[in-house]
């Protein structure tokens, strides 16, 4: 089998605690650089979901020495989009362009990280814009279903609000909550910088140390995130949206952090459940019954747990058999785990398609970010075969039967609750709510 | 640091083995072996272009029958014996072509080579594939047009601005005729749409140039010619005054999208139109979102698309509108912006910003086997030479200011603009 090319890989650790990891790589002349701060949704305190995010977006609007125009027509300039996200762990500022702006790029994502000046104007009306997108995003059916089955399924524990956060909380979000979560939880003890593509190492810890040096922030560890819970409070949950055909469906248990020995196996397990085109889901929902367009289940993991969850969507007059079906292969999948060709075949798979996920340097940015955020090993990349092609019958069949859902899982559906209702109770007691209570 | 490689230096295209079978089936193969994979992708010059009333949407339902089953392969093999290979593929409908490709480890060439061909030999089309497939079409069109504000808005735009052409159908077709559409008909499209002489192949990635030659040579060699495609009817009269829609839907607030007929990929103003695109509409600096969404905070988000066809496409702006903006006003302000550079055209600055970005996109694409491969097709397919993958770059900086101005003004003008609002309703 082929193997992937793994660049090698330089880490130090400057004064200030920053963790810089360059990796030298061949390909076309761009260069993908990455700033990881570990202060994604989880920390956002009570009331003001969607404080995580809205930082890493009001960084951007205007540091000290660049006013936030100023700051994207620079970017812009180079040929690149400065762009930014959060997920329940983490803050993510990336950006790729042409090799030569290196130097600048580099100087911009020290700049936003380390002295953003979060200009009144532009983060009220940063602010606004969140609020109303958030409102504009519950016509989107698939993202009501995400949200809600997020909120279902961790209930109070902080990876059980959307990373976007809440309409109510980011109206009542003001500036100094802003500068407070920074000061707060974007130091350098807590960062990495990661710069991928044609380079060395050394002049760009060089480059690093002049324009990070001067970062300062408390030292300190960890803020750890209490471990999530090892079984979900059964629910059914119908998003009540009376004017849909269509009706989006999720059903999704408990998992396992990301660290988690049952990794490996949870990803085989998951992908001949419901991964790629020839899965038993697939096949059952798609292939056999033509109830859908799209099937998919995987387990997804952060640094305090994960979910294994099952998404599908098919007409309003079908969503009881969609669900029937998807938890009737659930269960036999418990009950009997892979075949031994199904073993085979996904292994191949997994491996096979293993180094097209590698191919450009953002994406080695991207997956030497998780190495750091999760504390995985230095084989991550290299050992991925191995790992893959170890797992087993047994294993497939420990982890399926420690996650998969029985009894203990939420059903979510967004569609009109009238038609649903009589279709879905017999999966547990209904709770009919209003989209708006999600968003 | 190292200099940047010079544009045409990405990709050698001397090095693009490029051969036509005896059949018709055009062949390119490329080197580049970089990482240890593969993409394959087998171009048929077919899509909504070449339907008419009653079948639209065949082309597209018939991406779909393409997975289930051949001679030698039989239903559900494809995938199977794809994944297991350690490969995956997919497939994509639009105006104009219909696009199949597989991304795999390279040792799975002979495989991918093996699936390919069987299915443009002897795919099975019978009656129970066609319902399952009919089905899960209908699911794909209400999940991405019938429950979509956008999908909605998108189709009643298309509707508006082509009158005669082929594209005014969705490329997904009208519900009524994804319903309708029989085996017979299926079976007449394959005949002549999946002929080798309607097809090209590209393969890029860590090979053997010769031998893969000589590999799809063996394959391929004998499938017969097929019977020529009909001419399509690309017909279009001239647009003379604004066409409006409305899209009444229960949305939390209002949209608009706006839409202009411009020019065909072949056109010299094609790359013109790329850069207005990216002068309005690409990056938070770009006019619109600067002005509407940062200054004057009348929307939540644009967004400005400029799509390439054979014949005549479309050039878009979409505006979400924040709460409480009435319409009229983001279209009189969006009227004026437009104005602006009808009458004054763009600076020399925002030109630049536009190719530093669009060179960077291009960059993106050809940095993988996948992007490649793609390039090569869509520059053949829709300007007839996949030379062109490798001339875009130069393309762009020959682009002067002054021809932005020009095709602004001639062909965004507010007398050939097509207005679709989506009024929220309440729902039922």
């Amino acid at each position: 089998m082929s193997q992937v090319r793994q660049p090698p890989v330089t880490r130090t650790r400057l004064e200030n605690g920053l963790q810089v990891v360059v990796a030298p790589r061949q390909g076309v002349p761009l260069v993908a650089v990455r700033l990881l701060v570990r202060s994604g949704a989880s920390l956002d305190p009570a009331r003001r979901f969607g404080l995580a995010h809205l930082t890493a977006e009001a960084v951007r609007r205007g540091t000290r020495r660049r006013s936030g125009p100023k700051l994207d027509a620079e970017v812009e300039m180079l040929g690149a989009v400065l762009g930014g996200g959060v997920d329940e762990d983490a803050a993510a500022l990336g950006l790729s362009a042409p090799l030569e702006a290196l130097p600048r790029l580099v100087d911009v994502v020290a700049d936003v990280a380390s002295h953003p000046a979060f200009p009144p104007r532009e983060v009220e009306r940063l602010r606004r814009r969140e609020v109303a997108s958030l409102a504009h995003d519950m016509d989107e059916p698939g993202v009501v279903a995400d949200r809600a089955t997020l909120m279902s399924a961790y209930g109070e524990h902080p990876y059980g609000h959307p990373a976007e956060g809440r309409g109510r909380d980011l109206a009542a979000v003001r500036r100094g909550d802003l500068t407070a979560f920074h000061a707060r939880h974007w130091r350098p003890s807590r960062a990495t910088l990661l710069v991928v593509g044609p380079v060395e190492a050394e002049p760009v810890l060089a480059m690093a140390r002049r324009r990070f040096g001067a970062w300062r922030g408390a030292p300190g560890g960890e803020l750890e995130i209490a471990p999530a819970a090892s079984a979900v409070v059964p629910a059914v949950v119908i998003v009540d949206r009376p004017e849909l055909s269509q009706v989006q469906v999720r059903i999704a248990s408990a998992g396992y952090p990301r660290s988690s020995p049952d990794h490996a196996a949870g990803l085989v397990a998951g992908a001949v459940l419901g991964g790629g085109f020839t899965s038993r889901l697939m096949e059952a929902v798609r292939v056999n019954r033509g109830l859908s367009y799209g099937v998919r289940s995987a387990f997804s993991a952060g640094r305090a747990g994960g979910l294994f969850s099952f998404s599908s969507f098919t007409k309003v007059e079908t969503a009881g058999e969609l669900v029937q079906v998807a938890l009737d292969e659930i269960a036999r999948f418990r009950e009997g785990g892979p075949t031994e060709e199904e073993l085979e075949r996904t292994r191949g798979y997994l491996c096979g398609l293993y180094p097209l996920s590698l191919e450009t340097h953002e994406a080695w940015a991207e997956k030497l970010a998780a190495v750091e955020l999760y504390g995985l090993g230095p084989d991550e990349v290299t050992g991925f075969d191995a790992r893959v092609r170890a797992v087993d019958q047994a294993a497939c069949l420990a982890v399926a039967r420690r996650w998969l859902p029985v009894e203990r899982r939420v059903v979510v559906a967004v569609g009109p609750a009238r038609k649903l209702e009589p279709q879905l109770s017999r999966f547990g007691p209904v709770r009919v709510v209003t989209a708006r209570s999600v968003m | 640091m190292a200099r940047p490689a010079s544009p045409t230096s990405l990709i050698d295209l001397d090095a693009v083995r490029a051969t036509v079978l005896p059949n018709g089936l055009r062949v390119r193969v490329l080197r580049e072996a970089s990482s240890p994979t593969l993409s394959y992708a087998t171009f048929f010059q077919v899509g909504s272009r070449n339907e008419r009333p009653g079948i639209t949407g065949i082309s597209h339902l018939f991406e779909h029958m393409m997975f289930n089953g051949a001679a030698k392969y039989g239903p559900k093999q494809f995938d199977r014996v794809l994944e297991a290979r350690g490969g995956h593929s997919n497939a994509y409908t639009s105006n104009d072509l219909t696009v199949y490709y597989e991304d795999f480890a390279a040792e799975a060439l002979e495989t991918v080579v093996d699936l390919e061909s069987d299915r443009m030999r002897s795919l099975r089309i019978d009656d129970e594939a066609l319902e399952q497939e009919r089905g899960v079409v209908m699911e794909e069109r209400r999940l991405r047009t019938d429950n979509s504000v956008h999908g909605l808005m998108e189709e009643a735009l298309e509707s508006l601005i082509h009158q005669a052409h082929p594209y005014r159908w969705p490329v997904i077709g009208w519900m009524s005729d994804i319903e309708r559409i029989s085996r017979a008909e299926c079976e007449a499209f394959f005949r002549t749409s999946y002929a080798p002489g309607n097809a090209a192949v590209y393969l890029v990635g860590d090979l053997d140039p010769e031998a893969t030659v000589a590999l799809l040579e063996r394959a391929y060699g004998d499938i017969p010619a097929g019977p020529a495609p009909e001419p399509v009817a690309s017909g279009e009269p001239e647009q003379r005054g604004e066409r409006r829609a409305e899209v009444r839907y229960p949305a939390q607030g209002p949209s608009l999208l706006c839409g202009w007929r411009t020019a065909a990929a072949r056109s010299p103003d094609a790359a013109a139109l790329d850069l207005a695109q990216v002068c309005f509409g690409v990056g938070e600096s770009s006019r619109l979102r600067r002005k509407l969404v940062h200054q004057s905070a009348l929307a939540t988000s644009v967004g400005v698309s400029h799509g390439w066809r054979i014949d005549p496409g479309v050039f878009s702006i979409f505006v979400e509108l924040s709460p409480g903006v009435k319409v009229e006003r983001v279209e009189r302000r969006l009227a004026s912006e437009l104005e602006q550079v009808a009458e004054r055209g763009v600076t020399a600055a925002e030109l630049k910003r536009a190719r530093a970005l669009l060179r960077s996109s291009i960059l993106h694409e050809l940095g993988t086997h996948h992007g490649l491969a793609q390039a090569l097709g869509q520059a053949e397919a829709l300007l007839g030479d996949w030379r062109e993958a490798g001339r875009a770059l130069d393309i762009y900086a020959g682009v002067t200011p002054a021809e932005v101005q020009r095709v602004v003004r001639q062909y965004l003008a507010p007398s050939r603009r097509n207005t679709v609002v989506l009024v929220p309703e309440r729902g039922p």
